[in-house]
């Protein structure tokens, strides 16, 4: 295995000219489990960690621009996050423990794509969009036109993820986890919300969850019933155009639809309590 | 193809020059290369915090990273954690409190508390937990860990 740590963008650029065949390496908590558990060491790894320019948290008074390399202590530690995305900063401290927060970085968990990642479903629900940068041209792109399926990217060769943009609210978010022990548990179902109370109505809402299909996905029928009438009592059929769970070794998926119905019920009545 | 590589870490205060494979896990460099048995393995994939090392001043698992992406930088490993005749206050606490019964998830345990200590002293019992949370002992013995790092 050749392993490589360019310093800087370009050094990275101009490694992809002569290197085709390549694995990115960041923090590593899911591609070194992958190596224990029989995945082939790729010929060629390389590892952004050292270019600097890919970590820095960037504010303007719109946005947040959040750098790929960003660790999730960092996020957790950034009073911005904080301040104004509470349903990402939950998730953080739902994430692993702190040997791996201090490893895991949100470029990885996007990248890595998969349906249970902790910090996708509050970044969809906040409607992130992904920097795409390669060496001539850069995209900016929401994030659901990236993750395509389970541990699938459309990113192309030669692409990298500079960072993720979220913009700054008002909205009210959080995050909701459930795993089969408190910490250290991959989510069995994960969701988010992101409201704004107009009296007793919600003049914003937008719901995601995961773990409950190949990718992150929207609550939208959910959405429309509460927008119209947010005292509804959610039952299944409710979710079931919108989800498509499997069984696998954490739960079956009668079982995660119906402790996401619980769930999401109690939820919806803290915040139609809220004043 | 180009399968081993120089590197220069700093461990447990000490400047050390190697040239390792490149698919070397640190954890086995610590243990195999540097003789240093104290870092210990279990589960080989980030769940349970025996092979925890301190890594640029940020508690890791070292099963999880290649020895190569440390090229530069300092590490601690549970030898590095007492002073030459006297135990840290938290190992010496982790005696006092009989909080040791196998001892395999020790080494990882008292760097954890080490970190909890290093962050805020006055930790409180659950701040406690929830940092171990990444620690996985399995003689049951979190009360008197937690004992151990929070009485001082």
């Amino acid at each position: 295995m050749n392993y490589f740590s360019p310093n800087s963008i370009s050094e990275l650029f101009n490694l992809f000219e002569s290197i085709k065949n390549y694995t990115i390496l960041v923090g590593g908590t899911d591609l070194m489990p992958g190596f224990e558990n029989g995945t082939p060491l790729p010929e060629n790894l390389i590892d952004l960690k050292n270019i600097s320019d890919l970590s820095e948290i960037r504010e303007t008074t719109e946005e947040i621009e959040i750098g790929a390399l960003t660790t999730v202590t960092e996020l957790q530690k950034n009073l911005v996050i904080h301040k104004y995305f509470n349903a990402l900063w939950q998730a953080t401290k739902e994430f692993a423990g702190v040997q791996i927060r201090n490893r895991a970085t949100i470029g990885g968990n996007i990248c890595n794509a998969s349906p249970s990642g902790d910090l996708l479903t509050p970044l969809y629900s906040f409607g992130a969009k992904l920097k795409l940068i390669r060496s001539k041209s850069e995209r900016i792109v929401p994030i659901e036109n990236i993750i395509t399926n389970p541990g699938e990217i459309a990113l192309n060769n030669g692409e990298i993820l500079q960072s993720v943009i979220l913009p700054k609210t008002d909205f009210q978010s959080l995050f909701i986890k459930l795993g089969l022990r408190e910490s250290m548990a991959i989510s069995v179902v994960n969701f988010a919300i992101v409201y704004k109370k107009n009296c007793d109505n919600f003049e914003h809402l937008s719901i995601f969850a995961g773990a409950v299909a190949p990718t992150i996905i929207r609550l939208k029928t959910l959405e429309n019933v509460l927008l119209d009438n947010p005292k509804t009592d959610i039952t299944a059929n409710l979710i079931v155009p919108d989800i498509s769970p499997i069984s696998d070794i954490r739960a079956s998926a009668n079982y995660r639809e119906q402790v996401l119905v619980n769930l999401l019920n109690n939820e919806v009545r803290r915040m139609n309590d809220e004043q | 193809m180009k399968n081993s590589k120089a590197i220069s870490v700093k461990i447990n205060g000490k400047q050390v020059e190697k040239t390792i494979p490149t698919h070397l896990r640190l954890l086995d460099f610590i243990r195999n290369h540097l003789k240093l048995t104290g870092t210990k393995e279990v589960c080989g994939e980030g769940e349970c915090g025996a092979c925890s090392v301190i890594l640029a001043g940020k508690i890791v698992n070292s099963c999880l990273i290649f020895a190569v992406e440390t090229n530069g930088s300092e590490i601690s490993t549970i030898e590095g954690i007492a002073k030459v005749d006297e135990l840290s206050e938290i190992q010496q606490n982790f005696i006092e409190h009989h909080s040791v019964q196998c001892g395999f998830c020790i080494p990882g345990m008292v760097l954890a508390g080490e970190e909890i200590r290093k962050e805020n002293p006055h930790s409180t019992r659950d701040e406690i937990k929830e940092k171990l949370a990444g620690n996985i002992c399995r003689c049951t013995g979190y009360k008197k860990i937690v004992d151990a790092i929070e009485n001082n």
